[in-house]
């Protein structure tokens, strides 16, 4: 962990362009590619000034192929780069899905083990007005591709200090960014901040709830968290940081505690993680439960393009609010 | 085509016989139940994996495809670790997951593996070759696969990235005229080797059944490979000789369309040239079989003393 105590306030983007920055200066091996991440900088502008600093040889503008970005990237990694490819939107997890689930997470094992796969695969989601294709989080669908890690910031230091982390790991990271968050600024530490993998933070410390939320969901989760404390009501935000290496002790611990678990995510709620986190507490900590564990999360439609129907359907903190409220 | 030496005629024959023996014994054991895996014969296409991998360097990258296991063969991998994935016990270079359909892979001789998807060597070779050219090396990749698998999409994105930016990767099709059991001509618009011009790479049709020509083409295509001139695709026509897969009923061709193949084994018409050129006579041919089959023996004999994996081994691996 960094020892650092002076910050600095940076957006979710600008962490994320710090994060790529700072490896690619430590690291030759670590260069970027993918749709216009080179001249245009990203559509996020996440790797704006790559190019100018390191160059065409480090910053790759690709073509539009999606299977080749991904599978190109395992191509790299086995043969000692470790590259950092962006999905210009996770929506197109689908063009690449075989790359992206057989061959990012089982290139490894199914050779025996004898390569790494050191690479990160950068993947924009969620909500932002951009129709049924563009705006998903499909984070859940890769918690069977056992073999890759699923990390996902909530906020610009944990995007500084995961991205940092997922680059230097040998183990495959698909790293998730919710879009709707890359305009929102935070204050990150200076120097060399790194946030270890599969460690989850307690974003808020509360005794009466647990609320489990990741991506904008913590954020969401901790504004519902300072509402309901007027209403007497202790809520603990629990952000897993991801979904694989998924910390289970620090969310049972918490469970353990407060005996009432709300959990907080973007994706519909059939298929979405919060079932399968459900399950892992049903299975361990039942014991402790005084309520039946709540979900938020949108309905099982897809998603409009139209933001004004979106206010319908994306869970916000009003939703978290409202489910705690319903618990026991 | 130019000649080439006898004595590079002579390591390119004992190459294919290599594979041929490899392939019977597979089928043996296959036969006696001791292969715990599927089986793709490669059996009368061994000129292409000879050819194709003769002019590669040890550091050369290579990605194979699913048609016997001459490609890593010729490449050097271990011939016990082979057995040993189709036994999938311990002396598999899988470590007992075991590789029938190969997944097996030797980094320090460049096998970069192979996936189960048919078009996933694409990408992954293009990123190889990037991966060469980024660092600075004069490494070379070799991509095989079939005419089946050139009509999937990730062809396309991976040939064409390749090329714009002149990556050194050979691109080499094993045309055995059937994907699967559908003939190429219900399946495959003009003929593959015309893609290249769309690609502005160099594209040659090749006999495939020929070592020499495939050894040559390939070699000039890694030169240029190599001398930074970008990427080349070889299409090579080609026979398999027996189904797709062991097991195959094979109703989409005839028993005679079968016996004709025979006459166009690369096998034999590389030891009549042998023989004619003076360079080897048949008693040497014969003993050379003897020699290489014993080597294979050999390795069955190390692989099947190995142990089979316990249930822990399936959670190793998976993680660093």
């Amino acid at each position: 962990m960094s020892q650092a105590t002076a910050t600095r306030t940076l957006t979710f983007s600008q962490a994320i362009r710090q994060a790529l920055h700072e490896e690619m200066e430590r690291d030759e091996r670590v260069f970027v590619w993918g749709e216009d991440v080179a001249v245009y900088g990203g559509i996020y502008g996440a790797t704006a000034g790559l190019l100018e600093r390191f160059g065409p040889r480090r910053v790759v503008d690709t073509p539009i192929s999606e299977a080749m970005i991904v599978g190109g990237a395992v191509g790299a990694a086995i043969t000692g780069l470790r590259p950092v490819a962006e999905l210009q939107s996770s929506g197109y997890f689908g063009i690449a899905m075989d790359e992206l689930y057989h061959k990012v997470a089982r290139w490894r094992y199914m050779h025996g083990g004898v390569f790494t796969v050191p690479l990160v695969i950068r993947l924009p989601e969620g909500a932002k007005g951009a129709g049924p294709e563009h705006d998903v989080s499909p984070e859940a669908l890769f918690l069977s591709a056992s073999g890759a890690y699923i990390v996902i910031p909530s906020d610009p230091a944990d995007a500084l200090g995961l991205l940092k982390s997922s680059i230097r790991d040998d183990n495959p990271v698909l790293f998730f960014e919710h879009a709707g968050l890359y305009a929102v600024g935070g204050e990150v530490p200076s120097g060399d901040h790194l946030v270890p993998l599969g460690k989850a933070a307690v974003k808020r410390a509360g005794g009466d709830v647990t609320v489990i939320a990741w991506s904008r969901m913590v954020g969401e989760s901790i504004r519902a968290a300072d509402q309901l404390a007027s209403e007497g009501i202790d809520v603990e935000v629990i952000d897993p940081r991801g979904l694989r290496p998924l910390d289970v002790d620090t969310i049972l611990g918490s469970v353990a505690k407060t005996g009432r678990v709300v959990i907080a995510h973007e994706a519909p709620k059939t298929g979405g993680a919060g079932g399968e986190m459900a399950a892992i507490i049903a299975e361990e900590a039942l014991e402790y439960l005084e309520s039946p564990i709540i979900r938020v999360a949108s309905a099982d439609v897809p998603i409009p393009q139209s933001r004004y129907l979106q206010q319908y359907l994306i869970p916000t903190s009003a939703s978290v609010m409202e489910a705690v409220r319903r618990l026991d | 085509m130019t000649a080439i030496d006898s004595r590079k005629l002579r390591e390119l024959y004992e190459s294919m016989v290599t594979m041929k023996l490899w392939d019977q014994t597979a089928l043996r054991l296959l036969q006696e139940g001791r292969v715990l895996a599927g089986y793709h014969s490669g059996r009368g296409q061994e000129a292409i994996p000879a050819g194709g991998v003769a002019p590669l360097r040890r550091d050369d990258y290579l990605m194979y495809a699913h048609r016997g296991f001459g490609y890593t063969i010729a490449k050097g991998m271990s011939m016990a670790a082979m057995f040993g994935d189709l036994m999938a016990n311990t002396a598999g270079a899988t470590g007992g997951l075991g590789a029938g359909i190969p997944h097996f892979a030797d980094p320090d001789l460049g096998i970069l593996g192979q996936g189960g998807t048919l078009g996933s060597c694409f990408p992954i070779a293009t990123g190889a070759a990037f991966s060469a050219k980024y660092r600075g090396t004069d490494q070379v990749v070799v991509c095989f696969f079939g005419d089946g698998t050139a009509n999937r999409g990730s062809f396309h994105e991976s040939v064409n990235a390749a090329a714009a930016w002149k990556l050194p990767v050979v691109w080499i099709c094993e045309n055995n005229g059937y994907a699967v059991s559908v003939p190429s001509s219900d399946a495959i618009a003009g003929r593959i080797v015309d893609r290249a011009a769309g690609y502005g790479m160099p594209g040659v049709r090749i006999d495939g059944m020929d070592v020499v020509e495939v050894y040559q083409t390939a070699n000039e295509a890694v030169d240029r490979a190599r001398a930074g001139e970008g990427p080349t695709l070889i299409e090579a026509m080609c026979h398999r000789f027996r189904g797709h897969y062991e097991g195959d009923p094979q109703v989409y061709r005839t028993e005679d369309d079968r016996e004709q193949l025979r006459a166009l084994d690369p096998i034999t018409n590389a030891a009549a040239r042998l023989v004619a050129a003076g360079e080897l006579t048949e008693q040497q041919l014969e003993d050379l079989e003897i020699r290489i089959q014993r080597k294979v023996d050999e390795a069955v004999e190390e692989a099947a003393s190995a142990p089979m994996p316990g249930p822990e081994r399936l959670f190793e691996g998976l993680y660093v």
